[in-house]
């Protein structure tokens, strides 16, 4: 009854079997003996012998590289692995001393000392040492904090070594290099010139294809685009002649006229809008829920930004246009050098500023009164010839600076 | 139906204004047939570039009320139209219809020699208003294609011209006309606010609209251009 509690305490107490993200080689070691309670310089010890009975340790360590995952990255960091051996540099070094084996092992040959079959271990240990560090540094080191450069390089390098070998070897070797050691060569060639001009390569051909779908996608939206410009337009366009210009199917129509035009012709809409944008989207808007055709004229480059103050006061004069008046209204936005800007003129019943009660927020306050707090102007007046009211909204921007 | 309704029109008005509509669906052509207006009579009906100009040559119209985008021909729609059957019928006014109310879809057609554009929206009695007006010899502008010409000869940056001769520039007057046609201004509303007469507006506008066909400002022939392509 004692005893009964300690065993599962003690399994508990065992952390779980994992590679820790700051390493040497990759981290198997460390993470065996954090496991199983043992010393990491004794677990190296054990491995490293293993490793020389016939390589069994060997097989073992990548074994359990493969099948023991990594530790939980700690939140906020980008999870990178940090070895202390760079293990690209180390195998390119490693090929590096191969290459040069084979080349003075080239000048055993020809005197005689070393046969033709002794090439080809060393020959094959290059190649594979050489495209195992590219290989190494673009998949296992892609979670490493490595830069763009020291990656260039490491490409580089390896390739212009097996390019070497590849082109020298032969040379050293003569015509008396064995059969086998000939497929090397070639191989080492292919995979320099691989490894060198491989990224270049894949960059080109992503490009070509890149470009092939964009061509692709807009043929077939400039066909959609013909197809419903012929068929679905129209047949909005001849809905509102028919419907009369102020009745809800006409006012449906159009907006839906509107947003069909806007998604077939101008394309990814920007998401910093500006004045003229702001309007034209509230024109939309307006139409839907009052009897109302909006015009939205702009001229100029437009520089005013969406959010500000005149497009408020802008907002609200068509509002009213649309509640009070009706019918068609036009706006009329001008850009100029030195200012902007807006007139929302309607044609409807009119009225005086006088004879508004003092107690209306509507124009005093959210028109005349903003764009006097924004620095501007607005003037509420009969249209003309006395028709419908005209409210005309003027802010000129201070210096260059403010209008950016 | 429609054969009723001409012969009356012929007895009430000895000199009706004459119709051809060049568009091609035929829904659109019908109803625009049903909605315009007893002074003006439909001569005949093209649904295509070549059968457009065969008919136009042939019936000498007074107006001829034009689709910009239209099949057949060389693919340059009503453009096209103006350019091959215009030089046959100097007697005949081109208006541009369009299903867009952007101005930069019938800028071609403008410079191809139409007097103006109305968008297919139009209710019945505007485009009358509009054919009448063209028939009379006058432009069709609306605020939006004002809009567009102060911003394609560079009104709105203050570019100004020196002489009423000068085609890349809009004079002090023509400005202030474009600039109160795009603000929703009626002609008659217009020559109200600038203290002239109506006749004179017109005549502004006419100005207007033959610079418009005729400068070779960089912001209208690139338009051209880009248009083509598309």
């Amino acid at each position: 009854m004692s005893t009964s509690p300690i065993p599962p305490r003690a399994r508990v107490q065992r952390p779980p079997l994992a590679r820790p993200r700051e390493c040497v080689l990759g981290g198997v070691c460390a993470g065996v003996a954090l496991h199983l309670g043992w010393s990491v310089r004794a677990t190296r010890w054990l491995a490293a012998g293993l490793a020389l009975c016939g390589g069994a340790g060997i097989l073992l360590y990548a074994w359990l590289w493969a099948m023991t995952p990594l530790e939980p990255a700690e939140p906020g960091t980008h999870g990178l692995v940090h070895r202390r051996v760079a293990v690209p540099w180390a195998l390119f070094a490693i090929a590096a001393v191969l290459a040069l084996v084979v080349f003075s092992l080239g000048g055993g040959f020809r005197a005689g000392a070393v046969g033709g079959s002794a090439l080809v271990p060393p020959l094959t240990g290059v190649i594979v040492c050489a495209a195992g560090a590219v290989a190494w540094d673009q998949l296992v080191d892609a979670t490493a904090p490595r830069t763009e450069t020291a990656a260039r390089w490491l490409r580089v390098v390896s390739g212009a070594l097996l390019v070497a070998v590849g082109v020298l070897g032969p040379l050293v070797w003569g015509a008396a290099a064995p059969g086998w050691a000939w497929v090397l060569f070639v191989i080492a060639l292919l995979a320099g010139a691989g490894v060198l001009a491989g990224p270049w390569a894949l960059g080109l051909w992503r490009e070509l294809i890149a470009e092939r779908t964009k061509r692709v996608r807009e043929e077939e939206r400039a066909e959609l685009a013909a197809h419903l410009h012929d068929s679905v337009l129209q047949t909005l366009a001849l809905i509102q002649t028919r419907a009369g210009a102020s009745s809800e199917v006409a006012r449906l129509a159009r907006a839906q006229e509107r947003e069909l035009r806007d998604w077939l012709y101008s394309g990814e809409r920007r998401i910093d809008s500006d004045l003229v944008t702001d309007l034209r989207d509230t024109a939309a808007v307006l139409e839907l829920d009052h009897a109302v055709r909006f015009d939205v004229v702009a001229v100029g480059e437009s520089r005013e930004r969406s959010g500000g103050e005149l497009a408020a006061a802008a907002r609200e004069a068509m509002l009213n246009a649309a509640r009070h008046a009706g019918g068609d209204v036009s706006v009329y936005i001008e850009n100029a050098r030195d200012g902007v800007d807006v007139f929302v003129r309607d044609r409807g019943p009119g009225f005086a500023l006088d004879d508004v009660p003092a107690d209306r927020m509507g124009v005093r306050e959210s028109i005349i009164g903003r764009m006097r707090r924004a620095g501007g102007s607005a003037s509420v007046r009969p249209g003309a010839g006395g028709a419908g009211t005209e409210v005309r909204l003027h802010l000129a921007y201070d210096d260059e600076g403010e209008a950016e | 139906m429609n054969d009723g309704g001409e012969a009356e029109i012929s007895v009430d008005r000895p000199e009706p204004v004459t119709v051809v509509i060049v568009d091609d669906h035929s829904i659109f052509r019908s109803g625009l047939r049903a909605d315009l207006g007893d002074g003006i009579r439909v001569v005949g009906e093209a649904d295509a570039v070549d059968s457009a100009v065969e008919i136009i040559t042939r019936l000498h119209p007074d107006v001829v009320l034009l689709d910009v985008h239209l099949p057949g021909g060389s693919g340059g729609g009503g453009a096209e139209v103006v350019r091959r059957a215009a030089p046959a019928v100097p007697g005949t006014r081109f208006l541009a219809l369009s299903v867009s109310d952007s101005a930069e879809d019938v800028v071609a057609v403008i410079r191809a020699g139409a007097r103006g554009y109305i968008t297919k929206g139009s209710s019945g009695s505007e485009v009358t208003r509009a054919v009448y007006a063209v028939a009379g010899g006058d432009a069709v502008f609306s605020p939006r294609l004002a809009g567009f010409v102060l911003d394609a000869f560079g009104a709105a940056t203050g570019e100004q011209a020196e002489s009423i001769d000068e085609l890349d520039r809009l004079t002090v007057r023509e400005r202030e006309v474009m600039r109160l046609i795009a603000r929703g201004y009626s002609y008659k509303e217009v020559a109200g606010e600038l203290f002239i007469s109506v006749k004179t507006v017109e005549t502004h506008v006419s100005a207007v609209l033959r610079k418009l066909q005729l400068s070779s400002r960089h912001e209208l022939t690139a338009w051209a251009l880009a248009r083509r392509l598309l």
